[in-house]
């Protein structure tokens, strides 16, 4: 990779032409977006360079305990993400995403970095962090989405469930198709983004890597585990979420307990 | 009469804390249809979902034909002990998957649907015009209501409590539902408590119940 363009403050500086113009737009359309934009852009820059000046350090330091700490900042701050993003909430919502986050990151970044790629020493963090960081990013949309999806059925379309309670449906039975609704609605981001692929636009990280030199055929083959690695990840996680929530507000006697329901 | 039913002590309170009823016991009599008057916001429909286990109910024996039911038996409760719901809802899907969704679940047991019976009972109430593969969503309220008792009474609970069976229906309707669910209480080991607006229908039950003042007293 030593034909790489490397950036310079100019080419940032330009850059930023570039949301001004967007800035402009907005102002001559009195679109009302462009203190947001300001923000937004502000945002970008500041945590882009935290993470930049973070990431060198980590990078230079290649200590495992560093590693799994920010692997643990990572998952905290998705699963508080993820509950946040719910427009309904109820008691213990935090852990049960913590949880889902949390246990989805591990199991499939163990499988996807130590088994697929093969990272070497296994906490390596220039493969670790990335990788898991876009796990964990994919997954909390999918775990959002299947969260607001369930906790909305089991609301608004409560009758609907109770009537299969009256039924003798056991808490289980009454469950199938509201999580089976959950996970599905978690999973449509993931699927539409792989049948996509390519056709529309080239992914993110396909796009980073041929930037960065990489041959194509190899950012292919990264991407295709990448996007594997997401569909389990959204799917793992959507189904944690979806069951502690269903056990959350459903008791073991079938009782929806939608009181719990803010 | 022999005592078929027995659930207690109940109590509730509505949505602001006000008490509805304290330590109410329910008893209902084998081959009886007992009518549950009172005056509205008085907690009849919630009496009904305790005595189901769909409302919160703590330290209730449920007690039906001398077998006790213990909470983790709610599920199998609920399939003796049917609770037809206020408003009719219905199940995304057809009318026939509206009849027959219940017989997948493991507490169906010994239960097949029976398609002909299903017609009779559909014929009864009027609703033999309409097609089993429409959309159920499409059936107007009146529609939803036999529809339900349809499928309540193909079930066959040995209790069926009936929460306002017959709203929107108009009266050689609601006189033949109400014939029906009575037909239906009056079998060997069965019964029927059934929450009625209509005074002059509730005159034609076996036994009438009120629950006024906290209290549940017979009427």
């Amino acid at each position: 990779m030593t034909d790489l363009i490397q950036l310079t403050p100019v080419d940032l500086l330009v850059a930023t032409v570039l949301v001004l113009a967007a800035g402009l737009v907005s102002l001559a359309m009195r679109l009302d977006i462009e203190k947001r934009l300001a923000l937004s852009a502000a945002r970008t820059v500041v945590q882009l360079g935290l993470v930049g000046l973070i990431l060198e350090r980590v990078f230079a330091l290649r200590r495992p305990i560093v590693v799994l700490a920010i692997l643990a900042v990572m998952i905290l701050f998705a699963g508080r993400e993820a509950s946040n993003r719910s427009t309904r909430a109820y008691r213990g919502m935090r852990w049960d995403s913590l949880l889902a986050m949390g246990a989805t990151c591990l199991v499939v970044g163990a499988v996807v970095t130590q088994v697929v790629v093969g990272v070497q020493p296994w906490y390596d963090p220039q493969y670790v962090i990335p990788l898991l960081g876009m796990i964990l990013g994919n997954s909390l949309n999918g775990v959002s989405l299947c969260l607001e999806r369930l906790l909305e059925h089991l609301s608004a379309r409560r009758h609907e469930v109770e009537l299969r309670l009256v039924f003798g449906a056991t808490r289980s039975e009454a469950l199938r198709e509201p999580i089976r609704a959950a996970v599905r609605t978690g999973m449509i981001p993931v699927t539409n983004i792989m049948a996509a692929a390519g056709i529309v636009a080239l992914p993110g990280m396909m796009t980073g890597q041929i930037l960065a030199g990489a041959p194509p055929m190899q950012a292919v083959a990264y991407q295709i585990v990448i996007m594997f690695t997401l569909a389990a990840a959204n799917a793992m996680g959507s189904m944690l979420i979806a069951t502690a929530a269903a056990r959350r507000l459903v008791a073991a006697d079938g009782r929806l307990k939608v009181e719990q329901l803010r | 009469m022999a005592i078929l039913l027995r659930c207690g002590p109940l109590s509730a309170e509505d949505g602001e804390g006000r008490r509805l009823y304290s330590a109410v016991t329910v008893a209902l009599d084998d081959e009886c249809l007992t009518v549950l008057e009172g005056p509205s916001g008085g907690g009849k429909s919630t009496l009904l979902r305790q005595i189901a286990g769909l409302a919160p109910s703590e330290g209730v024996t449920r007690k039906l034909g001398g077998r006790r039911w213990d909470g983790k038996e709610l599920p199998g409760w609920r399939s003796e002990v049917n609770l037809l719901m206020q408003d009719a809802p219905i199940i995304p899907g057809s009318v026939l998957e509206n009849l027959n969704f219940p017989y997948e679940f493991e507490s169906a047991g010994e239960r097949v649907f029976d398609g002909e019976r299903a017609g009779e009972l559909l014929e009864e109430v009027g609703l033999n015009t309409i097609a089993l593969d429409r959309q159920a969503s499409t059936l107007s309220g009146g529609e939803r209501h036999r529809l339900a008792i349809v499928r309540a009474l193909l079930w066959a609970p040995a209790v069926l409590l009936a929460d306002e069976p017959l709203s929107g229906l108009d009266g050689p309707r609601a006189s033949r539902c109400f014939d029906l669910l009575r037909e239906h209480a009056r079998l060997p080991g069965h019964a029927v408590l059934c929450v009625l607006h209509d005074p002059a229908m509730g005159r034609g039950a076996d036994r009438r119940m009120c629950l006024e003042s906290e209290r549940l007293t017979a009427a």
